[in-house]
């Protein structure tokens, strides 16, 4: 992903991903560092959230960590500390550098579908049941889909204790997004 | 008599809300859906069992899959 920062883009402008002077991105060498890293960074109290790579860099269903730049050196500090050092730290100057949102939400009337990444969670609206569960083709989405359809958001285990893949971490991300809606 | 839902070509999760909708209209004892991929045979399975419903059959039937569910 880092040799690809001299790319051109192609001048397409998506909506979704406005230039924010005061934001940068985190890139890494892999999705498993992007775990690592935003678990450490939360843990330290950082206001920072994974994201879709912006389309100037994109390469893949890679993800990003899209943070405050004021607190570039603080937290670039406690990645290295926590051995896992971004490969690249941009900031977001330019709108074919900003993130783009990994989420996808669906209206389908009684019932609301939350997409992330390659993860679909979707709710009845009425009581807040979990009635589906797929995606992602990792083999723990079928024990993920038996533990938690039926339950309620609020009653349902969270994919990040039950996962232990990809997939589990992506469908936690779209459980989150659901529960702030 | 049995509700027939069609969700073949339909992917997820409309074959399991054609299916929850088929569940709530209560109109019939027995819902038949046919769908034609193994992830929705077993979305519709799951969702059709946390409703309470038996899954009485699952035989193919062209390029994917009757499933027969039956309330109680």
């Amino acid at each position: 992903m880092k040799g690809l920062f001299g790319r051109k883009g192609s001048g397409r402008r998506k909506k979704e991903g406005a230039a924010s002077a005061d934001r940068g991105i985190l890139v890494f060498e892999n999705t498993s560092e992007v775990i690592q890293a935003e678990r450490v960074l939360k843990k330290a109290g950082r206001s920072v959230r994974v994201m879709g790579p912006p389309p100037e860099i994109r390469s893949g269903c890679d993800l990003v960590i899209e943070f405050p730049l004021i607190e570039e050196l603080d937290i670039v500090r406690e990645l290295r500390g926590a051995a896992i050092p971004p490969l690249a730290v941009v900031p977001v100057t330019a709108p074919l550098l900003a993130p783009v949102d990994l989420f996808h939400t669906k209206d389908f009337g009684d019932y609301w579908m939350v997409r992330a990444a390659n993860m679909k969670i979707t709710v009845a609206k009425e009581d807040l049941t979990i009635v589906n569960v797929s995606g992602g083709g990792c083999p723990d989405v079928p024990f993920l889909a038996q533990q938690m359809v039926g339950k309620t958001l609020t009653d349902a285990p969270r994919p990040r204790d039950l996962g232990h893949t990809l997939c589990g971490y992506a469908l936690d991300l779209a459980y989150e997004e659901m529960l702030r809606k | 008599m049995a509700t027939t839902v069609d969700a073949r070509g339909l992917s997820c999760p409309q074959p399991v809300i054609l299916t929850l909708e088929a569940i709530r209209s209560g109109k019939d004892k027995e819902i038949i859906v046919l769908v034609d991929t193994d992830t929705s045979k077993e979305n519709v399975t799951r969702a059709a069992a946390s409703k309470g419903y038996r899954v009485h059959d699952v035989s193919p039937e062209g390029e994917g899959y009757r499933i027969s569910i039956t309330r109680g």
